[in-house]
């Protein structure tokens, strides 16, 4: 890892992690609230029968009790952008961005070999990931603690929650990258992650919305991150073993072909 | 015994047959050549022809076909990381980070470069960026300065061989000569520089040797002194009276006369021209210098790419 570029990295992205912290922080903190003050709201409506159950679901989460609001609050949309802005926009733009603005040709031309600027840039990715999902799960204490619901989830497993959380935008991040060394354009890597983040993501709301196709979610990523099972004490080792292959696959994959390709001279 | 124990300086870059290709495009063919240490070296060709593909194989961005090469004695392929240490890298048409000051970003190229900046101040000085300039974002300068910027970032450390990709471009006609003037105290320091251009003129006047490329093919590799030597030049001259007997004068041809003028081509040595042509009756004489992009045109005859050559 070259030091230098990994704080230079850090720093273009200084404006808009200390954005998506903040925002993090807030979000975060709402779930556990809007878990006290809806979920009896929730379950009487469920019970009357007017609504599909699933219908109340959300991916792995639900309103129910607070482990779910909890998973649903880190499977959100809002939570997916906060984190995806650097898992899916920077991943992507490190390489062939800097490739089709021409600053590639600069970099490369110092003592950094291909391996290195990319596993330089994997660790400034997976900090910025780590640091945005640590201010989710600690605006969620926040909210936790606000509302002293402490005693509905096992605490001493968030540190695992954590790992499951970064391991899952790692694996995006892994293919973001993987993306981003092969392409000239910052256009086809954004828009190839893109999709594969939500092909992921509607199999797994998919799934949860329609009792058919629940199967469908074994094949998202996201079903194998569920802050809930973990938070209750169930956590599923081999959640964590299907993530792990879904990072290293696209990380072998961008170490083999990366220092292989030719960089042409940008047209 | 080796080559700079006989007098050669060793080479600083040196390829044998080396050969790249796209598909069915070759960018580069058995191109075999050397570039010894402490010389200005100019490689010219039109857009296309494999300059900027020699450079880029040279520093490893792109991956040799067949053949190999070495650069400060080290392999292209193997040694690609070291290389890239002891060398400086103008890219042609620069992009820097628009969002950095200019002296931020040299700092920072500096820091990746792990060498230091013990040129930086002279070069800054000598290519007239001041502090103050340098304290404005990238994304304010002018295509000049960033090439200025650029010139400085591939030289501040000093680099053992500089590797300079079309420089010139951007620059005004004073800094062009100011550049040529720090390339020439380059020089002077037992430096090495290669170059890529297609502004002849600049190749001419800066330039020990001089390889010309075309489609990939190595079609010259001489001295400038050399190239020029051997080429013709042009003679006019204008008497009072009768014409000059100039027959049997060595190298003289293509002879025109057109009243009280006379124009010619001359190659070879002046000498003998002189003493024919010396006469009271004489009243205006014009020997034309060799240019390099006679030469140069010779090598690109009936292509249409010599119209991108500039004089």
């Amino acid at each position: 890892m070259n030091l230098r570029l990994y704080l230079q990295t850090l720093r273009w992205n200084q404006v808009r992690l200390i954005v998506i912290l903040v925002a993090s922080v807030g979000w975060g903190t709402l779930m556990p609230i809007v878990y006290v003050q809806f979920a009896d709201l929730f379950k009487s409506l469920a019970n009357t029968g007017k609504f599909a159950e699933q219908l109340m679901n959300f991916g792995s989460g639900s309103l129910f009790t607070l482990p779910g609001a909890l998973t649903l609050g880190l499977e959100h949309p809002l939570a997916i952008a906060f984190v995806g802005i650097f898992a899916v926009g920077s991943t992507t733009s490190a390489i062939a961005g800097e490739r089709e603005g021409g600053t590639l040709e600069v970099l490369l031309s110092r003592p950094i070999s291909r391996r290195r600027l990319y596993l330089t840039v994997a660790a400034t990715i997976l900090t910025l990931v780590a640091l945005v999902m640590l201010a989710l799960l600690a605006g969620q204490m926040l909210g936790v603690a606000i509302e002293g619901v402490g005693n509905e989830i096992q605490i001493g497993q968030l540190p695992l929650v954590f790992l499951n959380g970064v391991m899952l935008w790692a694996a995006f991040a892994a293919f973001g990258l993987a993306a981003s060394v092969s392409f000239d354009r910052h256009g086809p890597a954004i828009g190839l992650t893109l999709a594969y983040l939500l092909v992921n993501y509607f199999l797994e709301i998919l799934g949860s919305l329609w009792r058919d196709v629940a199967w469908s979610q074994q094949y998202s990523l996201f079903h194998h991150f569920n802050p809930g099972k973990i938070l209750i004490g169930n956590a599923d080792p081999l959640d964590f073993v299907i993530l792990a292959v879904a990072i290293v696959i696209p990380v072998a994959y961008a170490l083999v072909v990366f220092p292989r390709r030719d960089l042409a001279a940008p047209s | 015994m080796n080559a700079e124990t006989m007098g050669t300086p060793p080479a600083v870059i040196a390829t044998q047959a080396l050969t790249k290709h796209y598909g069915t495009v070759h960018a580069l063919n058995d191109l075999t050549l050397e570039i010894r240490s402490g010389e200005i070296f100019g490689f010219l060709g039109p857009n296309g022809a494999g300059k900027s593909t020699l450079i880029r194989t040279l520093l490893g961005f792109l991956h040799p076909t067949s053949g190999s090469a070495t650069v400060l004695g080290l392999d292209i392929v193997a040694d690609s990381v070291e290389i890239r240490r002891r060398t400086g890298y103008l890219p042609g048409g620069i992009a820097l980070y628009d969002s950095l000051s200019g002296a931020d970003a040299l700092d920072y190229l500096a820091d990746l470069q792990e060498r230091g900046s013990p040129l930086r101040e002279e070069l800054c000085e000598r290519l007239q960026m001041s502090a103050s300039v340098l304290k404005r974002r990238v994304r304010d300068y002018s295509r000049g300065m960033r090439q200025k910027i650029g010139v400085i970032q591939a030289l501040q450390h000093d680099p053992e061989l500089a590797i300079l990709d079309e420089p010139t471009e951007g620059l005004d006609p004073l800094m062009q000569h100011a550049f040529y003037n720090l390339l020439e105290d380059q020089r002077a320091k037992g430096r090495s520089l290669f170059f890529s251009s297609h502004v002849l003129s600049e190749v001419e006047r800066i330039c020990d040797r001089v390889a010309i490329i075309r489609s990939g093919n190595l079609m010259a590799l001489q001295d400038v002194d050399e190239l020029l030597a051997r080429r013709k030049r042009t003679v006019q001259l204008r008497w009072r009276g009768a014409a000059p007997d100039l027959s049997g004068v060595p190298g003289l041809a293509d002879v025109k006369v057109e009243g009280d003028r006379l124009r010619a081509t001359l190659l070879g040595d002046v000498s003998g021209f002189v003493r024919a042509i010396a006469s009271p009756s004489l009243e205006d004489l014009l020997i034309e210098p060799a240019r390099l992009e006679d030469a140069f045109l010779e090598y690109y005859a009936g292509d249409d790419a010599s119209e991108e050559v500039r004089g």
